[in-house]
This record gives structure tokens, C-alpha cells and sequence, in this order.
């Protein structure tokens, strides 16, 4: 009888162990997981809508620039 | 051959071949844009941006996001500096785009959506509002 309530007293203070230390070992997963800002590559990153309403007199306007843009950057044009 | 000699030499090789790397590095990004037309995978939409033809392995996905991307940059800056809203800038890049870019055989988009292959001699149709 005394002995094992022995046991289950040092099994008690075991577990209470146990708990204490997974508490540690969660906090910090918690505080790195909410400190890092999740950023998953999606499938299409930019939305491609074609139905632009496009006036021709703001085409013209930009024409040189896009022109010169186009020349300067012959990777990404 | 001395030391010295042998350990000079050896500096000479890292650099050139350092040197080199970034050379074929600076030239596949020259031409990035031109090559992913090239593929037949990739073509030019009418939205600006690069658009994938059929379904194109993840390598070319990546590249065509890269580049669009930077185009997404390009046009938010020059359209800050005249007053336009990028979509303005993009559509009236796609319009030049059409004009010198998209060589016979390579795909292009116009806005209703649909791919086509430019063939050889006729230019590309171009949208109303390219003037």
C-alpha cells in the first residue's frame, strides 16, 4: 500500500514534469510560427485581365516612354 | 614553377572562370523574355504580361513570374511618373510588344482572350486603341 503510493506520487511528479517541459518546447514553436509571416508562391501571382478599356489618346502619350523602357530592359520586354 | 607562379595562375582561373559565369548569367537574363517567346510555350498578351501558351513546366512558370514581375514594376513606376494607371502603361507596352516583338511563329493574346500563332509575313492585328 505505502509503496505504491510511492509510486504514484513519483509518477505524479513525473508527468507534472513532462507537462512543464512540453509547454517548453511548445512556446517557442508557437512564438516562431507567429513571428513568420507565411508567404506561399501561388499559382498565378499577377491577374491577367484582358478586358482593359484603353483610350488611344493615353497610348499615344506613352508611346516614347514605353518605347525607351522597352529599349532599356531587353531581359524583361 | 614557383609557388608564387603556380599561386598566381591559379587566381587568374578562379576570376575568369568567376568572370564567365556571371557573362552566361547577364546574357540568358538579356534575353530572357525573347527566349520564353521563342519556346512556343510563352507568348505576349495583350494585358502586358507574359502568358502561358498550354500547360508549361514549373521551370517556365517561374521564369515567365519573374519576369512579370518586373514588368509589374516597370509600368508602376513610369506610370507614378506620367500620371497613368499601370494598366494603361502595360496595354500600351503589349501594343509595341505586337508591333517589334513577337517574331513569326511565336504566340500572342489579344484581348478576346484567345492564342494565336503570328504567321510569318502579316503583322499582328493590332487592338483599336494601339493607334
Amino acid at each position: 500500500m505505502k509503496r505504491s503510493l510511492l509510486t504514484s506520487m513519483r509518477c505524479d511528479a513525473t508527468q507534472g514534469a513532462m507537462r512543464r517541459m512540453k509547454i517548453l518546447l511548445a512556446a517557442p514553436v508557437a512564438l516562431t510560427s507567429a513571428g513568420c509571416v507565411q508567404v506561399s508562391a501561388p499559382e498565378k501571382p499577377i491577374e491577367i485581365n484582358l478586358n482593359i478599356n484603353i483610350r488611344q489618346e493615353v497610348v499615344v502619350r506613352l508611346q516614347q516612354d514605353v518605347r525607351d523602357l522597352i529599349k532599356e530592359n531587353p531581359g524583361v520586354f | 614553377m614557383s609557388r608564387r607562379t603556380r599561386l598566381i595562375l591559379a587566381a587568374g582561373v578562379a576570376l575568369a572562370v568567376v568572370a564567365g559565369g556571371a557573362t552566361v548569367a547577364s546574357a540568358m537574363m538579356q534575353d530572357a523574355s525573347a527566349q520564353l517567346r521563342a519556346s512556343g510555350q510563352v507568348g505576349e498578351q495583350a494585358d502586358g504580361y507574359l502568358g502561358l501558351v498550354g500547360s508549361a513546366p514549373a521551370a517556365v512558370r517561374a521564369q515567365v513570374d519573374s519576369v512579370n514581375i518586373k514588368r509589374r514594376a516597370y509600368y508602376t513606376d513610369l506610370a507614378a511618373k506620367r500620371g497613368a494607371k499601370i494598366e494603361e502603361v502595360a496595354a500600351t507596352t503589349a501594343c509595341e510588344l505586337f508591333r517589334t516583338k513577337v517574331g513569326a511563329g511565336q504566340y500572342y493574346r489579344l484581348p478576346d482572350g484567345v492564342w494565336r500563332q503570328r504567321d510569318g509575313g502579316t503583322p499582328i492585328p493590332l487592338p483599336g486603341y494601339c493607334g
